[in-house]
This record gives C-alpha cells, sequence and structure tokens, in this order.
C-alpha cells in the first residue's frame, strides 16, 4: 500500500470529487448541445403551429404539441388535489399505526413500479374495463396514477416545512384542527406543493410508456375535439419518427426532440422562478 | 375565593413512563399561581395538560380529574376549553401573517367576530392591554415576524386576550427575551391578574417572587410545596424547596 501525504492525499481526493461531479453535467451538456445543433434549422414557427404532411417527413407537429399538452395538464388536474388530499391526511390526521404504515409502504412502492406497467394497467383498467378507449382521458388517469405518488410525497415535504410550532399556537388559541389545516397549514405549504406539481408536469410530459397504449396515435389528420378522442404526443410521435418512417429527415428528428427538451425545460424553470418567488415573501 | 381550577389525583405518562404522579392542585379565582422547579419536574407537562395540549401527543396518556368550574375538561370539547384557557409559549410564536391578522386570526375563525370596525376595536383593546398599541399601531399591516422578540412575545398575549380567555396559561414566557421586555411582559402578567387566572411556569425563582400570588414546587414530578408566594420563599416547610430557592440545586 502506498501511503500518500496527507497534501497529496488531500488534492487527490478533491480532484476525484470534482470530476464525479463534472461526469453529471457533462451529458445534460451534450443532449443540450447535439439536439439544437441538429434541430434548430427546422423549428420555425410553422413547424410549430402546422399539421404534418407527406408521411410526417413534412409540415409540423402541432397535433402531437397539443395532445401531449393536453394529456399532461388533465393527468395533473386529476392527480393534485387527490395527491394533497391523501398527504394532508398522512401528514396531519394519521395516526401512526400499521394500517398508516401500509399506506405509506404502499405509496413508496408504487413510485418504484415501472412506466410500462402503468400502460398496462391503464389498458386493462380504463380503456377496456371501463371502455374508455385509446383516449386523452384514459391517457391522463394513467398517468396521474403514476404520478400520484410523487405528488403525495413532495405535498407531505411542503406541509413538513411548515413549522409544528404554528400549529401548536393556532390549536392553543380554540381554533379547530381543520381550521388550523385549512388557515394555516396549508398557505403557507402551497408554494412547495405548486413547485411539486410543476416538476411533476415536467417529468411526466416526457413519458412515452404509460401512453403508448392508452392515449397515443401514430397519425390523426385533425386535432382533438374532445377528450375522449385517440391524440398524437410528442414523445411516441419522436419514436415513430425515428423507428419507422424511412428517409425522415434528420433536422425534423432532431427539433421534434428539442420541442419536447423545450417543454420540459420550461417546466424546470418555471419552478425554479416560482420557488425564488415564494422563498422571497415567505413570512418566517 | 372560588377555585376555578380543581386537579385531582393527575397522573401523566409519557411513553408509559409516569412524569407527573398523583397532582392535587387548586387555583384560585384571579390568582397568579406560579410553578417553579428543576428541568424535568413535570412542570410544562402540568401546564399542558390543562388545556389539553398533551393530547396531541400520541405518546401520551393520563388519569385523573381536572375541574374547570365543576366541569371536567376531559369530556369538554377541546376547542371550548382552550378558547376559555389561552396558553402563551416559551418561544414567541407570532402566525406567518400580519400584527393584525395574528390578533383578529383567532376570534375570525371561532366566528367571535362579524365586521372590520368589531376586528378594529378588538384589535386596538388587545393592544392596549399588553402596551404594545403605541409601538405597532403605525404598522399594523407588517408582518408579525419582522419585531423584536419581546414586542412578539407580547403580541402572543394580545392575541390570547382577543379570544377573551378565563384563564391563561404561561410557560416560560421570558425565556428567551432580556430584561427589558422581561419587564415589560411581567407588568401585562400583573396587569392581567385583575380579569384572569393565571398560571405561570417559569425557571426564574426570582420572577415567580415578583409576580404570584401563590407558588408551587415541583422535583420530579412530584409537587413538593405549594403555599402563599410570601411564605413560601420565606419560610419553606420542605428542606428540598428551600435548596432550591436558595440555589443550592437545580
Amino acid at each position: 500500500m502506498i501511503k500518500l501525504s496527507p497534501k497529496l492525499s488531500q488534492k487527490l481526493s478533491y480532484l476525484i470529487l470534482f470530476l464525479a461531479t463534472i461526469l453529471a453535467v457533462i451529458p445534460v451538456a451534450l443532449i443540450v448541445f447535439i439536439i439544437v445543433k441538429n434541430g434548430v434549422s427546422a423549428l420555425t414557427w410553422e413547424f410549430l403551429t402546422s399539421m404534418p404532411k407527406d408521411g410526417m417527413r413534412g409540415g409540423g407537429i402541432l397535433p402531437a404539441i397539443l395532445g401531449t399538452l393536453s394529456i399532461v395538464m388533465s393527468a395533473i388536474f386529476l392527480t393534485l388535489p387527490i395527491g394533497v388530499c391523501a398527504a394532508i391526511y398522512l401528514n396531519e390526521y394519521a395516526k401512526d399505526n400499521l394500517l398508516t404504515r401500509i399506506i405509506k409502504l404502499a405509496i413508496v412502492n408504487l413510485a418504484g413500479v415501472p412506466s410500462v406497467v402503468y400502460g398496462l394497467l391503464g389498458l386493462g383498467i380504463f380503456v377496456m374495463f371501463l371502455k374508455l378507449g385509446v383516449s386523452i382521458i384514459a391517457g391522463a388517469l394513467t398517468l396521474s396514477i403514476m404520478e400520484l405518488p410523487v405528488v403525495i410525497t413532495t405535498a407531505r415535504g411542503a406541509l413538513n416545512s411548515v413549522p409544528y410550532s404554528f400549529r401548536e399556537a393556532s390549536l392553543s388559541l380554540g381554533v379547530s384542527r381543520w381550521q388550523t389545516i385549512r388557515y394555516i397549514v396549508l398557505p403557507n405549504a402551497l408554494p412547495g406543493i405548486l413547485t411539486g406539481a410543476i416538476l411533476s408536469i415536467a417529468r411526466i410530459s416526457g413519458e412515452t410508456a404509460p401512453i403508448l397504449f392508452t392515449a397515443a396515435a401514430f397519425y390523426i389528420p385533425y386535432l382533438p375535439h374532445s377528450i375522449f378522442d385517440q391524440v398524437m404526443t410528442l414523445p411516441y410521435h419522436l419514436y415513430i419518427i425515428s423507428t419507422q418512417i424511412p428517409n425522415m429527415p434528420k433536422n425534423v428528428i432532431f427539433a421534434t426532440a428539442l420541442v419536447l427538451l423545450m417543454i420540459v425545460l420550461t417546466m424546470s424553470v418555471l419552478a425554479i422562478i416560482a420557488r425564488i418567488y415564494f422563498r422571497k415573501y415567505r413570512k418566517w | 375565593m372560588v377555585d376555578k381550577i380543581k386537579v385531582e389525583n393527575l397522573n401523566c405518562y409519557y411513553n408509559k413512563q409516569c412524569v407527573l404522579e398523583s397532582l392535587n392542585i387548586n387555583i384560585a379565582q384571579n390568582e397568579i399561581l406560579s410553578i417553579i422547579g428543576p428541568a424535568n419536574s413535570g412542570k410544562t407537562t402540568f401546564l399542558r395538560a390543562l388545556n389539553r395540549m398533551n393530547d396531541l401527543d400520541a405518546n401520551y396518556s393520563r388519569k385523573g380529574k381536572i375541574y374547570l368550574d365543576d366541569d371536567n375538561i376531559f369530556y369538554m370539547n377541546m376547542e371550548n376549553l382552550r378558547r376559555r384557557i389561552g396558553m402563551l409559549f416559551a418561544m414567541p410564536i407570532p402566525l406567518p401573517m400580519s400584527i393584525y391578522e395574528n390578533i383578529v386570526y383567532a376570534p375570525k375563525r371561532l366566528g367571535l367576530i362579524s365586521n372590520k370596525s368589531e376586528q378594529d376595536v378588538i384589535v386596538e383593546q388587545a393592544l392596549k392591554d399588553v402596551s404594545l398599541w403605541d409601538e405597532v399601531k403605525g404598522r399594523l399591516n407588517s408582518s408579525a415576524m419582522k419585531i423584536s422578540g419581546g414586542q412578539q412575545q407580547r403580541l402572543c398575549i394580545a392575541r390570547i386576550l382577543a379570544i377573551n380567555p378565563e384563564v391563561i396559561l404561561f410557560d416560560e414566557p421570558c425565556s428567551g427575551l432580556d430584561p427589558i421586555s422581561t419587564a415589560k411582559v411581567e407588568e401585562s402578567i400583573i396587569e392581567l391578574k385583575r380579569k384572569y387566572t393565571i398560571v405561570l411556569v417559569t425557571n426564574n425563582v426570582k420572577q415567580a417572587s415578583r409576580v404570584s400570588d401563590k407558588t408551587a414546587f415541583f422535583l420530579m414530578g412530584k409537587l413538593i410545596e405549594i403555599d402563599k408566594t410570601g411564605k413560601l420563599f420565606v419560610s419553606p416547610q420542605e428542606k428540598q424547596t428551600e435548596d432550591y430557592i436558595t440555589g443550592r440545586f437545580g
């Protein structure tokens, strides 16, 4: 065993730790760089706002953008209220007993289920059993189930970050438990809950497997009219044009990826801005 | 004098461990009772038993009876009980809202007030009662988190007065305050005696002798001695009490 001087080992360990950190940055930078470099030439206003043409090789990706946005927004609309209610129950009311522990365990495990399994579940329950068909609503329900544990966990974190002493102060004044939650805990946890919700939107925007069997269509020549319509979606469209269409222009593929990336990054930036904004106005 | 609170054979447990043993205390109307004793003597547990804050803790259990005006508090609705027995915590805990909203928060939630002019009256009266009005009247709408610790603690007292309780519990209310703020809070406490029954837990033996009518000495979860403050400090009956108040231990 070589014995290093303390000074040298200090420098060496610093170097290793620093390089490991850099390693985490490189892929992100590369992804952004490659996609922008190859895709930016095809990214025009027309590309964003028109229907596909010539067997997807030309035209735009408007239906896919709208499809993804409508599924994701419906999903978060469904999952946020349920997730917040569950988080309030678990954090503010549930006693530490067997049932609570089972619920918590289920939530943790729900978060670990592979997304393609959610897709199959959605196919079985929403598409076939409830006869919703392959549709926006079936896809949104599937995504909302998938996102529920994440929403619950982030909402619980936000509720927990409200100091316990505020609850005590409110209760000691004879204010009921629910009113304390409604008027003290929730308003102060809201920033954290919203930030978590925005990040959830970013996360599920890129999901492919859960909507593969439940919502996504290969090609639809019109825009969706209702939540029971099948739609094109960005991740699935990207998969199709990169593997199923011969002679697909490269820059269109990358431009599609760029649009998807931009949606996700916009959401993340929004979350960061929201966090900074709320932190500035936080009163404690 | 009439007894406002009667405690009969109260036993309190945390995780099945007894922290307060067969306690019997009567607290007279409009009296200030001080509770002194070293750490872990059960003072705060006793205080939090009176407004049932302890009952929020899943590890806590109790036996015995506590009467407020002849009603057993353990059969009372918790919100009603806490409306009648207000509590001031050791650290000032202003709610994260403006000074004004801090005071009207509870009356509003409890449905005690309806219109804005009633609110204004309550805020002004409560702040005057704790001599805070002159210091903050120009910035009632600024955050309660931004005023000094002593002012926050008096704001918290004002907040209790706004729901017009019958008893006020003070849990080491000056432990985080400088001497001048302490003096102001003590003034408020003595002032409040005319209208309210007061129980004051304190680590400061001198504070107990300054403000209270009666003093109780707790040790290791037991009431060792309770007497008129003048008498307890001059001629304590128990050796342990004497040792504690003369600073020989604790």
